[in-house]
């Protein structure tokens, strides 16, 4: 008689991945009960027992039973928009889905050429400000420092990716450059911007700058921390590139050297394409943590989000409900980082398969 | 963060005292002027003072004293006033820059602020004190009743340092635990990590009143620190700080003459003694050497009522604090309207 191959089944597969031992056993059974136990607490408390609704506001145990959504029933506009007009809310959402649509739509292979990315940007931005500013096309003008919530936050992040981006190539090429006073000089910018901390730039370019630049050039405080946290971001983002660059091998350049191509070739065609695919891994990660760090922008007063979510609590019917309003700022953060995250990794999927 | 607080704010105030020095002009004027107030908001909200509503307004008793400003100098608040989104850390920067033309944001009046950093300030608008909350079934009934047990408080503020000088001045033996956050305090105070939670009065009342079960704890009577709250403007700027100062006193006169919000038109219609007539403009004077309209005050209260109004919609009502000191001398506080002559 002979055996035939029987292709193994699931059983089969769980039974050699998590039963194969009597330890292995132990183990499984162990940690399977400890996770059923969390999520069966976390359904407790967050899904079954909790209070859905801003009528049912009385029903809230006080940090008791269940959790009380019933906060963010009743606060969400605050924080999905922090102090942006009640009425003109609209306005804040929509800009904020343009944003949301933009990001999307340049992860789309077909806007990847210089021209359609830039459109796609420049019509994203020039949507965003319009409904947000207002002050054309009869929408009543709303100013920068009552802004907030979501769209503040996705708009920091967008510009500070935006301007720092073309910011840290300039930078990562200037630091290699041939000439060694300009190597340096940069060289020691970038040291000299990464050993400071973001905090403390941030709240230079928004408060000591005004008393040192010329009238003309002050511009609002959003602008200017914008362009503060974009040098930050670039300065980082530049080492990034320069180390994508530095695991080229140096007969790459030299070849396209002797093929004749000019200097904008060789970086454009031949450096940067590689340099980005070693440096993906690090760059997802440099946006993550812009992204997470617009938070800071609450020290020189803005409304993003995790502020807002602050203000949301922060009055005599909330205030004991703080633990559901981080949980869902904290759901936004993950959404927003995790959808990062996949599409990092898809990028490295489809640039290895581009290596082979 | 300490650090560099001070260092731009020194910077900022050098090359404001060297540029700004030939700006005579008052920050009186220059509102009237641009038909806005630009007064200070938070970034976040603290509990009474400075909270946001459902709609994205802004309410609490220093927004009250922002719209009171506002409707002082332009007859309303509607249209007139902006409230600035600011840090605890921007606000001198900011009053220096000129964001904003005010900080009424629940700021003590310390030795430090007063002269080093050239700021003027108002009358007192509220006397903060600094309690101690225990939990209800330990008996206590005085913060040396803690000796031996544990005192949370939050870390790096004024908070810390007034509950270790109070310790040790008492030789009172307490742990005291810091945390970091105030949410995190709180939640330990709850959880029964300490025995006590010391956190200013407005605030503790409300943890208080929001707390699962508000009788399991007691607020002990002691007061182990005042800190006195008032408006700060730029310093040499008299003529704006007499606004900040009349503007405070108005409210308490006006509560102390029995004047409110509902019942301020009569008592213009007919006032019941040439003072108060002159007070609510009536008969001129009372707002032209302010350089306000003469019916300033009437505006002032019909937009926000006196301050015995104030205190209660914003503090007394929703956390349930006392007015104890902050009531009027009649009723054994410290406030006191100014003559009005």
């Amino acid at each position: 008689m002979t055996k035939t191959y029987r292709a193994p089944t699931l059983w089969d597969r769980i039974r050699a991945d998590y039963f194969s031992s009597r330890l292995n056993t132990a183990l499984t059974l162990t940690f399977g009960a400890f996770v059923i136990w969390v999520l069966w607490n976390l359904a407790n408390w967050g899904l079954i027992h909790a209070v859905w609704s801003a009528e049912n506001r009385d029903l809230c145990g006080h940090g008791g039973e269940g959790a009380c959504w019933a906060v963010i029933d009743a606060r969400w506009r605050l924080i999905m928009f922090g102090l942006y007009p009640f009425e003109e809310q609209w306005r804040s959402a929509i800009a904020c889905c343009a944003l949301v649509l933009v990001g999307i739509l340049s992860c789309v292979p077909w806007f990847w050429n210089a021209r359609r990315i830039s459109i796609l940007w420049v019509a994203g931005f020039a949507t965003f400000y319009v409904l947000m500013r207002g002050g054309v096309f009869g929408l009543t003008p709303v100013f920068e420092q009552n802004w907030g919530g979501l769209s503040l936050t996705l708009f920091i992040f967008a510009a500070v990716s935006l301007l720092g981006m073309p910011l840290a190539i300039v930078f990562a090429l200037l630091r290699r450059s041939e000439l060694p006073w300009i190597a340096r000089t940069m060289g020691v910018i970038i040291d000299t911007i990464r050993s400071l901390p973001l905090l403390s730039i941030m709240f230079t370019f928004a408060i000591v700058l005004p008393f040192v630049l010329p009238g003309w050039m002050i511009g609002d405080k959003l602008y200017r921390v914008i362009v503060g946290y974009a040098l930050f971001f670039a300065c980082y983002q530049a080492e990034i590139i320069r180390g994508g660059m530095q695991a080229l091998p140096a007969g790459q350049e030299e070849a396209a050297k002797a093929l004749g191509m000019s200097y904008v070739h060789r970086i454009a065609y031949i450096v940067l394409p590689q340099a980005f695919r070693n440096a993906l891994p690090p760059t997802i990660n440099q946006f993550v943590i812009t992204f997470k760090e617009t938070s800071l922008v609450v020290i020189i007063g803005f409304f993003e989000i995790l502020a807002s979510g602050h203000a949301a609590f922060g009055t005599s019917e909330w205030n004991f409900a703080h633990v559901e309003v981080y949980a869902f700022v904290a759901l936004i953060y993950f959404v927003f980082v995790f959808a990062l995250s996949r599409y990092g990794a898809y990028l490295e999927r489809r640039t290895a398969i581009a290596a082979r | 963060m300490k650090h560099l607080k001070t260092a731009t704010t020194a910077l900022g105030l050098t090359i404001a005292a060297a540029s700004g020095a030939a700006a005579a002009d008052s920050r009186l004027d220059a509102a009237l002027e641009r038909g806005k107030l630009l007064c200070s908001g938070h970034n976040g909200s603290f509990l009474g003072f400075a909270e946001v509503d459902d709609k994205g307004e802004w309410k609490g008793m220093d927004i009250d004293l922002c719209k009171g400003l506002a409707a002082s100098m332009f007859g309303t608040s509607d249209g007139n006033l902006e409230i600035v989104p600011i840090s605890w850390a921007q606000r001198w920067p900011a009053l220096q820059s000129g964001d904003i033309d005010v900080v009424i944001k629940l700021s003590g009046w310390t030795h430090s602020r007063d002269t080093e950093l050239n700021l003027a300030y108002s009358l007192p608008y509220f006397v903060g004190a600094f309690h101690v909350m225990a939990h209800a079934e330990l008996g206590a009934e005085s913060v040396a009743d803690l000796d031996g047990g544990s005192i949370c408080v939050s870390a790096g503020t004024s908070t810390e340092r007034i509950l270790a000088s109070y310790l040790e001045n008492n030789g009172i033996d307490a742990e005291v635990i810091v945390f970091e956050k105030g949410d995190e305090v709180k939640t330990a105070y709850f959880n029964g990590r300490c025995d006590g939670l010391i956190l200013f009065a407005p605030p503790l009342a409300a943890t208080k009143a929001t707390s699962a079960n508000p009788d399991a704890h007691v607020i002990l009577p002691d007061v182990l620190a005042l800190e006195p709250e008032a408006i700060i403007v730029p310093e040499g700027d008299s003529k704006w700080l007499d606004v900040q100062n009349w503007m405070l006193s108005s409210l308490w006169f006006a509560e102390l003459n029995g004047i409110t919000q509902a019942n301020v038109d009569e008592f213009k219609a007919n006032p019941p003694s040439a003072q108060i007539g002159k007070f609510l403009g009536a008969t001129p004077g009372y707002g032209e050497r302010l350089g306000l309209s003469d019916d300033w005050a009437y505006n002032l209260i019909k937009e926000v009522g006196n301050y015995g109004e104030i205190f209660a919609r914003n503090i007394a009502e929703p956390y349930g604090l006392p007015r104890a000191m902050n009531n009027l001398y009649t009723d054994g506080g410290v406030f006191y309207p100014l003559v009005v002559d």
